[in-house]
């Protein structure tokens, strides 16, 4: 199989169902958690879910980097692009996450300069543009967007761009999922990989998963095909009475991973002590910020940041949502209050939010028959 | 996205999206690169080669 068309291949993916059916114990309920949003919009997008027997559960995991952002970092970007002669630039999906008291957007609209940009690169180049103004990025993401930001850095030192700086959000992927792993309110058969954090970091960091917690990892690629054969790899680990970390997406994601990426991400980033995810609260170690080396460019350095902590809405259930405990169309607010027009949690936003899978793709219920 | 042309002193290539839109993507982390490859890219910058076989 080569080309995208062959991934979406109606009748594979029916042959790889039927595999599917024939690894399957009948009673015994499995929960698969697929970890990346990218995954979760797929899933819904081709109606995988539809493919699978009824006691094949998939859960969502914590892998959107919008979803995970708390509202207090929001309300902390908020203050500094409200600081005089700054301007703000961030990715789409980032303007529309609420903060306490709006979002970027919404701050945007209220007058502050706020631009959406594609790439880190894009911010710097308008650095260049504006020397008498001081443009800051708001980096969030995972491993997978963390080398742009590191690199970007790297140029704007070696250029030499003064009024350039980065307010760091990144988080790294692990952390989470150990997090999950040691969560009582969650019992979990096995994992579907992140398939682009792991063309960064490889497969090595998951080897926790198999060793320490007795889990099995396919790490999967995000056609219907990839998907559906590396929950056929999960269930026959599980069949075969094996559990260890398997990689479907070989043709993208090498075992090591990127190695200059994450020799770039070293020299760049170092982990914070702790970092506030929603709905999961703080996680040591989970959070990337910037080393002594690149300080002059750290906008928490060059600017006052409030450091505001701020719940979520109690109508919001994001964080259970985060966690795989519930499903998106058990939230209170899913579909009513919350929609991606107006949404009130991180997880309606982006396109990789489970909810806004669920929504965008008419899940409002998991009612169907048995494959 | 396929690479159309390479730029190897500014480590940068000009690549085509499926949806035939151009773009200039940061190379660095991938080079070599030479025009027809496929790459994995994530905000603005090559992360991975996307030419083998599943």
């Amino acid at each position: 199989v080569r080309f995208v068309d062959e991934f979406r291949d109606a009748e594979l993916g029916r042959a790889v169902s039927g595999q599917i059916l024939s690894l399957v114990e009948p009673g015994r309920h499995y929960k698969l958690m697929e970890v990346c949003g990218g995954h979760t919009h797929s899933i819904y997008k081709y109606g995988i879910d539809d493919l699978l027997p009824a006691n094949v559960e998939l859960v969502h995991g914590p892998g959107c980097p919008v979803c995970v952002i708390p509202m207090g970092r929001v309300d902390d970007g908020i203050a500094v692009a409200h600081e005089d002669g700054v301007i703000f630039t961030c990715f789409g999906d980032m303007m529309r996450v609420p903060g306490s008291e709006g979002s970027l957007l919404e701050a945007k609209a209220a007058g502050a300069d706020i631009r959406m940009v594609y790439s880190p690169l894009d911010a710097l180049r308008i650095a260049k543009q504006n020397p008498d103004r001081e443009v800051v990025f708001f980096a969030i993401g995972f491993e997978t967007t963390a080398p742009s930001t590191a690199l970007t850095l790297k140029r704007a030192r070696a250029e030499g761009v003064p009024n350039f700086s980065v307010m760091c959000s990144h988080v790294t992927i692990v952390p989470p999922l150990r997090a999950l792993l040691e969560s009582p309110d969650l019992r979990l058969d096995g994992f579907i990989g992140p398939g682009h954090v792991s063309t960064v970091v490889g497969a090595r960091p998951f080897e926790f998963i198999p060793v320490d917690y007795g889990r099995p990892v396919v790490i999967s690629g995000f056609e219907p095909l990839d998907i559906l054969q590396g929950i056929e790899m999960i269930l026959r680990q599980l069949a075969d009475g094996r559990c260890e970390v398997e990689n479907q997406y070989k043709r993208v994601v090498p075992y090591e991973g990127n190695l200059r990426a994450l020799e770039v991400m070293a020299e760049v980033f170092e982990l914070r002590p702790h970092f506030e995810w929603r709905g999961l609260g703080f996680i040591s170690h989970s959070g990337l910020k910037l080393t002594e080396a690149y300080a002059e460019l750290d906008a928490e350095v060059r600017f006052s940041v409030p450091g505001i902590r701020v719940a979520d809405p109690k109508a919001c259930q994001c964080g259970e949502v985060l966690k795989g405990v519930i499903k998106p169309y058990e939230c209170k607010v899913f579909g009513t209050a919350c929609t991606p027009e107006r949404p009130i949690g991180t997880c309606m936003v982006s396109s990789e939010g489970a909810c806004a899978a669920y929504y965008n793709f008419g899940r409002f219920a998991r009612d169907r028959e048995v494959v | 996205m396929t690479v159309l042309r390479v730029d190897e002193a500014r480590e940068l290539a000009l690549c085509a999206a499926q949806d035939g839109r151009h773009e200039t993507v940061e190379i660095a982390l991938v080079a070599p690169v030479r025009p027809a490859q496929r790459l994995l890219v994530h905000a603005g910058t090559a992360i991975a080669h996307q030419d083998g076989a599943a």
